[in-house]
């Protein structure tokens, strides 16, 4: 990983900026919308993802520590996804496990987990009534950092 | 059809961050291209890159013609891109969740 921040370092000019995006590793708030009623779900694990976003974490810490780059500006901001019904949010998160995770044993012990959220959320958006949405909340560190 | 960030915070956020205007970017993790359209039309050239083949083939399905001449999409990985390319090319590397 770090060895590829040093390749980024090398194809920059030296008045180039490098900006990295990644979610922060924490679980994501659910939540069932209608018009400007909340109601909280419940936390989404994401453990088939946890060890990639703190290698992330990691990396940008040591190519700073080793004065590789330097932070010029960073924040957090909230990236929500919104769904038309529970089976849509199940359906799309499945696609993205099967796609993207790479450690196919967290993959399927996450699966209880979720499927008992996504029974949660159907009962809170039911009661909710229709054109309730659900939403996932993912929080993602954006950093801009210039070479040195 | 799910909705990512419909408010835009994600796109708000970058443009805080950086100005694309006339600049020279290389994009690694770029997926099917859903960040790239972001800034695309601002820059002067980008080279937009992934590991993950079906994702560039969805890219370069979307990529219109107007940015044919200044956006390419390249099925890649960055190690290998790296090898290939000269030094001090960029004005802006973006990483959208390629450190993970």
């Amino acid at each position: 990983m770090v060895h590829a921040l040093e390749e980024v370092h090398r194809l920059l000019k030296s008045t180039g900026v490098m900006i990295d995006m990644h979610p922060v590793a924490e679980s994501l708030p659910m939540e069932i919308q209608q018009g400007g009623k909340i109601d909280p779900v419940g936390r989404l694990s994401v453990i088939q993802w946890i060890n990639d976003y703190q290698q992330a974490d990691i990396a940008l810490t040591e190519i700073k520590q080793r004065g590789i780059f330097v932070v010029e500006r960073e924040s957090v901001f909230d990236a929500p996804t919104y769904y038309d019904s529970v089976e849509e949010m199940s359906t799309h998160l499945k696609q993205s496990i099967d796609k993207f995770a790479r450690d196919a044993e967290w993959a399927a012990k996450d699966i209880s987990q979720e499927e008992a959220l996504a029974a949660r959320a159907a009962k809170l958006r039911q009661a909710a009534g229709s054109g309730a949405e659900v939403v996932l909340h993912e929080r993602i560190h954006i950093s801009r950092l210039r070479p040195t | 059809m799910e909705r990512l960030d419909p408010e835009n915070n994600e796109s708000r956020a970058l443009f805080d961050m950086v100005n694309f205007s006339g600049q020279h970017v290389l994009e690694v993790g770029c997926g099917d291209g859903r960040v790239t359209w972001f800034y695309a039309d601002l820059a002067a050239h980008v080279t937009a890159i992934d590991p993950v083949a079906s994702q560039i083939t969805l890219a370069k399905e979307h990529l219109p013609g107007r940015l044919k001449d200044r956006l390419e999409f390249q099925h890649s990985a960055f190690e290998d891109f790296a090898v290939a390319s000269p030094p001090s090319v960029y004005d802006i590397v973006l990483l959208s969740d390629s450190l993970c």
